[in-house]
């Protein structure tokens, strides 16, 4: 299913994720994130991440969900880089994104999709406006970006609301906005950082719901939230996070009292021992999304 | 990063804070203004020390009663100066003609009543560029024993404190134009400062979206352009207004004074000063961002 109308057509999966970052179509095969003994420490005696060895295929659908301060917002922070490891890396698409340089960052975002719970839409712009700033940043032509926002919009179900001023909409409005936004470029992976935090449960299950189908074409999303009535409701993958280690379970909630945290890597109390396949600093910036 | 979108989206920013934009550009023009007429001050003097000639020129006013031998004698003897590039004998006639040049008409009326005879005849004497003031000075002294001579001047008062006037205009202009800088520096810096300040939730969207530091340090430093540039354009203006209202009184006035018309800065000088504040803004954008902008 293509997601916007001048959208080429391919056989299988989104023509540009991987092209997006800058691998050959060969890659599509490989994960698209892998978190290899991954440690964050925000006091020194305690990690906020342990030891996290976690992998996320194309196309999946996985909750991010754990007690408060647990360490969920964090995970993804550390995707999106506005953290960074201390131990271990980070591989999106192969690339490890924990040694990109402050310079390339911008471009690893530019693959990606973020949701936020405060929205982080900008209340005296008009809806247009905060989902075309995307497409802008890539240095789209007036008409695409107008074809290309417009698409988004209906996706979303804001179809012919563009020209309102966002302050104006509604919570509900307001993230379906920031949504249009995290799409609208079309991204490899989309993080969804409690979006549904703010929402009463009927917007959330409409957030959740909107998410869903903008996985069913394709795109991977990881979605954090403590709310367990989401997670009740959807038997996706779970990723769960206590004491700063990880619980997987692949087949939702029923699955995860039957799993155990990860076993530590036998190097992981060496907190100054680094993998032998370590890509060096100063590894090349992913490529442009256009 | 585009410069359109810089533009646009400048654009958009300055509608949405006007009033700062705004408060910003009458400061600068205010200063503009100072320099502009700092300057067209001094343009004028160095026009009336041209028209002068420096100092080099010497008038020999004649006496009542010289016979045409002793003018034609004394007008041989000062030619033969190899400083003396030429001699004009003016009748008493023709002074008092050319005094009336550069009035109005009400002058020249009122000025007519004055007896032909107020006027003395003379012999204008122009002096090869690059005479010492002091070789002047001797030449006019040598003069002054011919018989039909009853005065001679040398303007050298007058040339020294004009001389004075045209280097004290020139220093004045000279840290004019570098407060006028640093005005600009410091105003649109602030401004610039002001507007990251107040647009900090759309800087944290633009980087979270991808967006590099040209993206996002672009349209302010459009900002800091359009702020130096209004304002040279307006002070620009606002002179040329000024100038073009008062013409005919200056023009009176400094035509009785020195002789001269009034003159207006060179184009060229107008369009420098467009550019110098247009370039001096965005200047003040980029270390105001460079400070406080952390991309």
């Amino acid at each position: 299913m293509r997601l916007f109308s001048d959208e080429p057509k391919q056989g299988g999966g989104k023509p540009f994720a991987f092209f997006r970052a800058g691998l050959s179509p060969s890659s599509a095969q490989k994960p698209i994130l892998v978190f290899e003994e991954v440690f964050k420490f925000f006091k020194a005696d305690q990690p906020t991440l342990r030891d996290v060895n976690l992998t996320i295929e194309r196309g999946e659908f996985v909750f991010v969900t754990g007690p408060s301060g647990a360490g969920k917002s964090t995970l993804l922070q550390l995707v999106y880089r506005k953290q960074t490891v201390d131990e271990g890396r980070i591989l999106f698409c192969g690339r490890d994104i924990a040694r990109l340089t402050s310079e390339s960052v911008p471009y690893l975002r530019r693959n990606l999709g973020i949701v936020f719970q405060d929205f982080k839409v900008v209340p005296h712009w008009t809806v247009f406006e905060n989902v075309a700033v995307a497409l802008e940043i890539l240095s789209m032509s007036r008409r695409l970006v107008r074809s290309r926002v417009a698409e988004a919009l209906e996706r979303v179900g804001l179809a012919g609301r563009g020209q309102d001023v966002t302050g104006t909409l509604s919570g509900g409005e307001q993230q379906r906005v920031a949504v249009a936004r995290a799409i609208v470029t079309e991204p490899a992976l989309l993080l969804a950082d409690e979006p549904t935090g703010n929402l009463d449960p009927h917007l959330a299950l409409d957030i959740l719901t909107l998410l869903e189908e903008i996985h069913e074409t394709g795109t991977t999303v990881l979605f954090a939230t403590h709310d367990h009535t989401l997670l009740e409701q959807r038997p996706h993958r779970i990723v769960y996070i206590d004491d700063g280690r990880v619980r997987d379970a692949r087949k939702g909630l029923s699955d995860l009292a039957h799993t155990r945290p990860t076993v530590p890597h036998p190097e992981s109390a060496q907190l100054d021992a680094r993998p032998s396949n370590v890509v060096p600093l100063g590894a090349p910036r992913l490529a442009r999304a256009y | 990063m585009s410069l359109a979108n810089s533009i646009t989206r400048a654009a958009r920013s300055m509608r949405e804070e006007a009033r700062l934009h705004l408060v910003a550009i009458s400061s600068l023009t205010i200063a503009f203004l100072g320099l502009g007429l700092t300057l067209l001050v001094s343009a004028n003097v160095e026009s009336v020390a041209d028209a002068w000639g420096r100092s080099a020129r010497i008038s020999v006013f004649l006496r009542d009663g010289a016979a045409a031998s002793e003018v034609e004698e004394l007008r041989m003897a000062i030619e033969g100066l190899p400083e003396v590039s030429a001699v004009d004998h003016l009748t008493a006639a023709e002074a008092r003609e050319s005094f009336f040049e550069g009035g109005t008409a009400d002058e020249a009326t009122a000025l007519r009543s004055i007896p032909a005879d107020a006027f003395p005849a003379s012999l204008e004497v122009e002096l090869t560029a690059g005479v010492a003031s002091t070789r002047s000075a001797e030449i006019g002294e040598r003069i002054a024993q011919f018989s039909a001579v009853d005065e001679v001047e040398t303007y050298q008062g007058w040339f020294g404190r004009l001389e004075s006037l045209l280097t004290a205009g020139r220093n004045l202009a000279i840290g004019l134009s570098l407060l006028v800088l640093l005005s600009v520096l410091l105003v649109v810096g602030n401004t610039i400062r002001l507007a990251v300040a107040g647009r900090k939730d759309e800087i944290e969207v633009m980087k979270l979206c991808g967006a590099d530091d040209a993206f996002v340090r672009g349209p302010f430093l459009v900002e800091g352009g359009v702020q130096g540039f209004a304002a040279a354009f307006l002070s620009m203006s606002l002179l040329t207004l000024g100038f073009l209202l008062l013409r005919d009184h200056l023009d009176a006035t400094l035509a009785a004074l020195a002789g001269v018309r009034t003159v207006f800065l060179p184009p060229l000088f107008a369009v420098g000063v467009l550019v110098a504040g247009t370039l001096a803004g965005v200047l003040g954008s980029a270390l105001s961002l460079r400070r406080y902008l952390t991309v």
